[in-house]
């Protein structure tokens, strides 16, 4: 076809009006003289109408015909469609607010997953150049992603990596730190610092938007720190003076180089206040040797691809240089070393996105329901309209052109959902997000509505549509015409079957979504009286870092020791302790430990062995019972014999046979490359209950070894103390830090419950969302029984006439009633459950414990279907009881 | 009736390269024409007059009109009727030309083709 009839076609679907107009005269004129030809040959004026007609061969048809010819008929009918359709939803709003709004719940539910897993998963970090070429490199975990690694690792990757190039090195996470602005030297604000190499920003290929941006050439000692913008933006209001003046962090000083691009967080979701270079912090920070320490675990390596380099085989060569370095350090305990693509939450990407999945097939579940609700509801439109299409299809409508106008309908609908759900989508994601427990330091996850969520959201609204929407509309189309216009009700057992095959598929999945939301709580309450092996109620913390107010090793255990006595003199302390690592977090200190006359099972001397630094009373405190042996005492300092305390798993791996106490481990100490320092005796003097720590959600526990604090100093440090009666005590405490030294701000406090809820946040999170959902699909549920039970009573009307005019008993009408939507309620309830049983199955990782098949949130559910199934009930049975015969018999 | 349907598309298919042949023809040697006179002269032409209705026309004229190889204009017919006139165009020509000549070179080959067969 030219482009020139297109052209044409197209302008004649605009201009309708006159095309038309001129057609109708044409043709017009065309009859005329078409009869005055049959009258020459002696017709009335009657036959030579008829004639005339005859010879044109129907007036509509041919101007049908010339149409087709003239425009692009589809497009012109699109267009009679939405016309059309927009006027029926108008005529009945409250279907088309009920179907609106299930349909904006549903696909709003689903694009505010969306949004959340595409800020996290595929969005391109901004302000870094060629993001796709960057990988993530740690310390393999068990069951995939990594965990921090340490600085001397770092060093070896950068060495010895061919397939890489920019190798460099960040904290996993930033801590608050004191800082002071230009021209004054007090530090009473607090900043979140994210210390990295010197190369990172070169790695990342980041861009300045005031002054530059360190880099190697900075050297390893250079002070110099860069601003983020929004730091810039908020504390120095863009003063582009900034630049080359000093800030003090920690009481450091540092040179401010320049400010970061907009926007710019690196790869991951931590929005700093600003970079500094961590070679110089550590090495100011008087913590042990953290740059030599190999079995650390703080640092996340990361690395740009070498040009032609694939994944694979840089994950393979990082793979094999984590190998070499267990045979040459095998005192850091045995610890391998993964590449992943850059990501977000490197590590996590594997835990995110299986979140994130099953939160997908929840929220799509209740997308599901109301699909099916609004089939339902249009089967019954399409019902109620039979007569007026069984007329078009009499008078020759195509069927193809009755679905498309139809499915119209639906598209309407769907579209208006669809945008009523980007806006509820927006609504949810900013009442969801500050229900979230709040890392302990500031992250930025951008959740925008870019091109990917749009499309998602179209294509899902689309999808749902002619989903819903196909079934009703060929249902309607094959309407049996000449039974519709006779008005004898033919007894369409296929239709109905349909409808109730979208009841029970309602059913089914939102019984599905509340046995969900139920099996969640179950698991909340569970995790909350599983024994973790601890009292976590009534404790307070406080998280110091010893080394911002410059507290060396030397000087820290004794400012330490000192601050324990004076928390433990305040009028609401019960007992107080100090600690490095508290349970249900999820940082942990991990060093090769070696057991006299046992091997590893790689062969090694070493095993990987979580450790923990607490001071005297830690046991008491958390009310961890003791199984044999005794606490640490005071006079176990620096000066003392190294002790330990071990847990009960611990002592069991090892000493199966044996009394723990009184055996000696050793504490492996890596030296350089190869060269083992002499490991470090210690004797065990205690054993404690397990504790279920940061594995939570599994529900392990891990094995653990304590020794004094006094004996192994560390710089952040946690007071744990366990109040009177439960009472907060975090103001006394910071008070009480301050009165002891002004320079040493507390960097974190709460309390142990709610530090562990950071633990619980999937369960909360899915709790919540399949709670609410679930109540949606049950209304939604709801409704679809009334539909159904409304439209069968409404058919029946004369049947139920004619019974109750032959004597049929008020009861026999109600079970009539009832019994069709009961039948539909049980199939659906049977397909739901069993559909929740499977999913609890493959859920039971998320439930703690909670028996798959949980009688409290099945048999609950199925209550409260059963409930809701009889009031849906209520008012079509009332309507059928209130029939009166010689009504319903006139009825036409 | 619908079930027809199929059946009359195929007709009018069938005649569609012949019937804008045989209405650029009419209109080249009868000058300007009106729907009603083209249909006649088509019933003349055609064997049988049953064979179509007149308002089969109708599409092709839009067609040819959209192609550019007619225009048409209102005027006043003798008896006075209001009539929309339709005329070929120069590039009608041209096209009536080509058409005619591959139609006859498709009959000459057909008509070869039946008389090898027989």
């Amino acid at each position: 076809m030219s482009i020139r009839r297109i052209v044409l076609r197209l302008v004649n679907v605009v201009r309708r009006g006159t095309a038309e107009r001129d057609l109708a005269r044409e043709i017009a004129s065309h009859l005329g003289m078409l009869e005055d030809g049959f009258r020459q040959r002696g017709m009335t004026a009657a036959e030579a109408r008829r004639a005339a007609r005859l010879a044109l061969g129907g007036v509509e048809q041919t101007k049908e015909r010339q149409r087709d010819a003239r425009s692009f008929v589809w497009l012109d009918d699109a267009r009679r469609d939405l016309a059309h359709s927009a006027r029926l939803l108008r005529r009945s709003p409250a279907f088309a607010l009920t179907a609106v709004l299930s349909l904006a719940i549903g696909i709003g539910a689903n694009t505010a997953i969306f949004t959340v897993a595409n800020a996290l998963l595929f969005r391109d970090p901004p302000g870094v150049g060629e993001p796709d070429r960057l990988v993530d490199i740690g310390v393999s975990r068990e069951f995939g992603g990594f965990n921090p690694g340490s600085y001397p690792m770092y060093l070896d990757v950068r060495e010895r990596a061919t397939t890489l190039t920019d190798v460099y090195a960040r904290v996993m996470f930033p801590h608050a730190k004191s800082f002071a602005p230009p021209g004054t030297s007090r530090s009473v604000e607090r900043a979140f610092a994210f210390e990295v190499t010197t190369n990172y920003f070169t790695a990342l290929r980041a861009t300045p938007s005031a002054g530059r941006l360190f880099d190697e050439s900075d050297g390893d000692r250079g002070p110099v720190a860069v601003v983020s913008h929004r730091f810039w933006t908020r504390r120095f209001n863009k003063d582009p003076d900034i630049v080359g003046r000093t800030v003090r962090v920690n009481g450091q000083p540092f040179v401010v180089a320049g400010v970061a691009s907009e926007g710019f967080q690196g790869t991951g979701v931590v929005a700093p206040d600003l970079w500094l270079p961590l070679t110089v912090t550590a090495g100011a920070s008087g913590a042990r040797s953290s740059l030599t320490d190999r079995s650390g675990g703080w640092l996340i390596m990361g690395g740009r691809l070498e040009p032609g380099v694939l994944l694979p085989q840089a994950a393979a060569e990082v793979d094999a240089i984590g190998r070499a370095l267990n045979q040459e350090y095998p005192a850091s305990g045995s610890r391998g070393l993964r590449l992943l693509r850059a990501s977000r939450v490197p590590g996590n990407d594997t835990v995110i996105a299986v979140f994130a999945s099953v939160m997908m097939i929840i929220v799509s579940l209740v997308l599901i329901v109301a699909c099916a609700n609004l089939a339902g509801i249009l089967l019954a439109r399409a019902a109620a309209r039979r007569r007026e299409i069984a007329v078009r299809l009499a008078m020759g409508a195509g069927r193809a052109r009755l679905v498309r106008q139809l499915l119209t309908e639906t598209v309407v609908l769907f579209a208006i959902g669809g945008v009523a759900g980007v806006v509820f989508a927006r609504v949810m994601t900013s009442v969801l997000v500050p229900l979230l427990p709040s890392p302990p330091f500031p992250i930025d996850v951008t959740l925008a509505l870019d091109g990917r969520v749009m499309l998602f959201t179209i294509v899902l609204s689309f999808l749902a549509a002619v989903l819903s929407g196909l079934a009703p509309a060929l249902q309607a189309s094959r309407a049996d015409v000449v039974a519709s216009l006779n008005d004898t009700v033919p007894r369409r057992f296929g239709r109905t079957r349909l409808r109730g095959a979208f009841v029970v598929t309602q059913i089914a999945f939102s019984l599905l979504l509340v046995v969900t939301a139920g099996l969640f709580v179950r698991a909340l309450r569970q995790a909350g009286s599983v024994d973790p092996g601890f009292d976590p109620r009534g404790v307070e913390l406080a998280s110091l870092d010893l080394s911002m107010a410059g507290y060396t090793d030397t000087t820290g255990p004794r400012f330490a020791s000192d601050l324990l006595d004076r928390v433990r003199q305040l009028g609401d302390v019960q007992t107080a302790t100090l600690a490095v690592v508290v349970p249900g977090g999820f940082e942990g200190i991990g060093n090769g430990v070696a057991v006299p006359g046992v091997t590893a099972p790689d062969g090694q001397r070493f095993f990987n062995q979580y450790w923990n630094m607490v001071a005297p009373g830690y046991f008491a405190t958390l009310r961890i019972p003791f199984v044999d042996g005794r606490d640490f005492t005071v006079s176990e300092n620096a000066d003392a014999e190294r002790v330990a305390i071990v847990s009960e798993h611990f002592a069991r791996r090892f000493w199966p046979e044996r009394n723990a106490v009184g055996q000696f481990i050793l504490r492996g100490v890596p030296g350089p490359r190869g060269v083992d320092l002499p490991p470090e005796p210690l004797r065990v003097v205690g054993v404690v209950r397990d504790v279920k720590s940061s594995s939570l959600i599994d529900g392990l526990a891990e094995s653990f070894v304590y020794v004094p604090f006094a004996q192994r100093y560390m710089p952040l440090v946690t007071i744990v103390a366990r109040t009177t009666r439960g009472q907060r005590i975090g103001d006394e405490l910071r008070a009480l830090v301050a009165s002891m030294n002004p320079g040493l701000p507390v960097v974190k406090s709460e309390t142990l419950d709610d530090s562990m809820a950071l633990g619980l946040v999937s369960q909360r999170v899915a709790a919540s969302i399949s709670g609410s959902l679930g109540t949606v699909g049950l209304v939604l549920a709801a409704i679809g029984i009334y539909g159904m039970a409304m439209y069968m009573v409404a058919r029946r009307t004369r049947e139920i006439g004619i019974r109750i005019a032959l004597g049929a008993q008020r009861r026999a009408i109600v079970t009539m009633v009832l019994r069709q939507a009961l039948w539909l309620a049980v199939i659906g309830s049977t397909i739901g459950l069993a559909l929740a049983a499977a999913a609890s199955h493959a859920l039971s990782g998320f439930l703690f414990g909670v028996a798959p098949l949980d009688p409290p949130a099945f048999i609950g559910a199925t209550v409260l279907f059963a409930i809701a199934t009889l009031a849906a009930c209520y008012v079509p049975v009332r309507r059928a009881t209130s029939v009166d015969p010689a009504v319903a018999l006139r009825h036409d | 009736m619908p079930s027809e349907a199929p059946k009359r598309r195929e007709k009018v298919e069938l005649l569609q390269g012949t019937l804008d042949l045989i209405v650029l023809r009419a209109l080249s040697t009868m000058g300007p024409q009106h729907a009603y006179a083209l249909a006649a002269r088509l019933e003349q032409v055609a064997d049988h007059p049953l064979t179509l209705n007149q308002g089969t026309l109708y599409p092709a004229l839009v067609r040819l009109e959209q192609k550019g190889w007619i225009r048409s204009a209102w005027q006043k017919t003798e008896n006075n009727r209001d009539a929309k006139y339709y005329a070929i165009t120069k590039a009608g020509q041209r096209a009536l030309g080509q058409q005619t000549e591959r139609w006859r070179r498709l009959a000459g080959l057909v008509d070869k083709l039946l008389l090898g067969e027989s």
